[in-house]
């Protein structure tokens, strides 16, 4: 049974700067990415790899950032790219992942064909 | 005008991919097992929605004897439904159905915080937890109403139900006019959370 934590933790971000995009009572994702990182954010912490509340100062923390940066290099606002930037936060800190293998997640790329944007945005890691 | 705020035109590509690496990672290290995210998701998706209480709603508005008993013993008459497990509410705490009619319109409230029936109803939205809706809702609930856009007439009770760890309401909307040899599934597809939860009234479809 797993409701209780799921439960508290989309609650605990509920009407707060970090709040999730909601639609008619359920969660809104607009890529499959975003469903993803979501569920990689909730699944680390019920597996203990850090407390939801320390996720969640993350992203407060990441969203401050953002908000932050000056107009003319501030990227889109977009939730879950400061949700993926929380949770690579908190993944560090914790010591979920070494360096070296978070530098591999940070260089992923999309397949081989496509070249990444020279001007990445200054928020991404 | 992408050039101009440096836009980057490959970012939702790059955050995709670094999910996948990430997770990926997770995986191959035994950190996370390979079905521990879709385990996690399914449950917002499929399990734990206002498509939960709408199907209960439905069911209460052609029975009217399962109504009784929905209201007498909410988690009780929920098991009674195909729902998911745990749709009765999660270790301990249980869910509670009030049901309007033509005497009482019932509204429901979590003053201390923004205890919710989120198996029936799925995520509140974000003025639940606001402290002037939460305050004013327990002192004012028809002025309240009336900015939702629900003006209860003078004759009519308003009961405000405060929602905790223990208890968590919900409503049980009037059935609309124009809904006559609708079925269920018809019917469900008429409720909305914010119906569920007395800030509104479920419309009556053209006739």
């Amino acid at each position: 049974m797993f409701t209780r934590f799921e439960e508290y933790a989309a609650a605990s971000m509920l009407g707060e700067a970090d709040s999730p995009p909601r639609l008619d009572g359920k969660l809104f994702f607009s890529n499959r990415w975003e469903r993803d990182v979501f569920g990689l954010a909730l699944s680390l912490s019920k597996a203990g790899c850090f407390e939801w509340e320390d996720f969640r100062q993350s992203l407060i923390a990441a969203i401050a950032r953002w908000e932050a940066t000056e107009c003319g290099t501030q990227p889109r606002w977009d939730y879950y790219e400061r949700f993926l930037e929380a949770l690579l936060d908190v993944v560090e800190a914790s010591g979920v992942l070494s360096a070296n293998e978070l530098a591999e997640v940070m260089i992923a790329r999309r397949p081989a064909g496509h070249v990444a944007h020279p001007n990445s945005s200054s928020l991404e890691h | 005008m992408t050039d101009l705020f440096q836009f980057d035109k490959d970012r939702e590509a790059s955050s995709a991919a670094k999910v996948r690496a990430l997770e990926a990672l997770l995986i191959e290290k035994g950190v996370l097992g390979s079905d521990s995210v879709d385990a996690v998701l399914q449950h917002f998706e499929t399990m734990a929605g206002p498509f939960n209480g709408a199907k209960i709603v439905a069911r209460a508005w052609v029975d009217p004897d399962y109504k009784k008993r929905l209201v007498a013993d909410t988690p009780k008459a929920i098991a009674e439904l195909d729902l998911p497990v745990g749709m009765a509410g999660a270790e301990g705490e249980h869910m509670a159905a009030v049901a309007n009619d033509e005497d009482v319109h019932n509204l429901i409230i979590c003053t201390l915080c923004s205890c919710y029936p989120w198996p029936v109803l799925g995520l509140p939205p974000y003025w639940y937890k606001d402290p002037v809706f939460r305050a004013r809702g327990v002192r004012e609930p028809r002025a309240v109403l009336r900015e939702f856009g629900i003006a209860v007439p003078e004759t009519k009770e308003v009961k405000v139900w405060d929602s905790s760890a223990q208890i968590r309401w919900f409503v049980v909307p009037e059935r609309p006019a124009n809904t006559e040899g609708f079925s269920e599934e018809q019917l469900a597809s008429l409720v909305t959370p914010e119906s569920m939860m007395g800030v509104a009234l479920v419309a009556a479809p053209a006739p």
